[in-house]
């Protein structure tokens, strides 16, 4: 395959540019599946039934927390990525790393929130308002934990081929993936969270 | 070292931080449904932009503009989908 070294290693090959221009669709695909969620949302947040409002759900600290955790992981992918293409391979298995635990991080208080739901009465069949909540925070919550077993398999593959034309452009096409789970998260964080504690 | 933590990046995570700031003064102040709502939207969208230009670096390569398109084709369509969906089932017009 013909490699093209003027061109960061995650472009450098037609397939390799092709690659990310198809995850890009991806992703645009991705924004509709979460418009449709945030729609459903929208429309059925004040229809609590005999269940509990979400301001008598939501609790700022975790939710702070969440947010601050996920926003540094999307910028030690990003410092990953750079160290990626200045190739240090270590350096960029080690921002990779971190990225990865700090989404574990994040992943471990959502489900402590969801349990805190749980136990205070709000599950997925009590109203319209916490089927929608829960639905739209699990999908985001399995895209992350599905990112968490991909980030991992593409740092094994990192660890034993090394930085290759391929390599690399699994690692940057999954730093869009973490990234753009990152942008959904600030939505949910704004639209959902703070707009509901308003 | 400091090659690894160039200043774009930095700065970049500097702004979401404060940009994240900003939108917590819904909690923390006492500003009406209208005000709150303006300033989650302009923070949010700003944040997205952020994240789209520094992070994912959408603009570097030279099918810039099918990616910036296709993005914003897609947004287009997300934003007309959530107020279509809210002008009929929640403002009744």
């Amino acid at each position: 395959m013909k490699v093209d070294h003027t061109l960061p290693l995650e472009y450098s090959t037609k397939q390799n540019g092709m690659n990310i221009f198809g995850f890009w669709v991806f992703l645009a695909a991705e924004i509709m599946l979460f418009a449709t969620l945030f729609t459903s949302y929208f429309t059925l947040e004040h229809r609590t039934g005999s269940g509990p409002s979400g301001a008598e759900i939501f609790e700022i600290a975790p939710v702070l927390i969440e947010t601050f955790v996920l926003l540094t992981s999307s910028f030690t992918i990003g410092l990953g990525v750079h160290a990626m293409r200045i190739g240090r391979k270590k350096a960029m298995m080690t921002f990779f790393v971190i990225t990865l635990l700090l989404g574990l991080v994040f992943l471990g208080f959502e489900i402590d929130e969801f349990i805190t739901y749980i136990h205070e009465g709000a599950t997925l069949q009590t109203s319209a308002f916490t089927a929608m909540l829960m639905t739209t925070l699990g999908t985001h919550g399995l895209h992350v934990t599905f990112g968490l077993f991909w980030g991992t398999a593409i740092l094994l593959q990192v660890k034993k081929r090394g930085l290759t034309p391929e390599t690399a452009n699994k690692s940057f096409i999954f730093s869009l993936y973490w990234h753009f789970l990152d942008v959904v998260w600030i939505f949910i964080f704004s639209f959902i969270y703070l707009k509901g504690m308003m | 070292m400091s090659e690894l933590f160039p200043r774009k990046q930095i700065m970049g995570f500097v702004f979401s931080l404060v940009l994240t700031a900003a939108a917590l003064t819904v909690y923390f102040l006492h500003l009406s449904f209208a005000q709150g709502m303006a300033v989650l939207l302009i923070t949010a969208f700003v944040q997205a932009l952020l994240q789209l230009v520094v992070f994912m670096h959408a603009g570097e390569t030279k099918d810039k503009w099918i990616i910036y398109g296709k993005v914003y084709f897609m947004i287009a369509m997300a934003l007309i989908t959530v107020f279509g969906t809210l002008l009929i089932f929640l403002w009744d017009m």
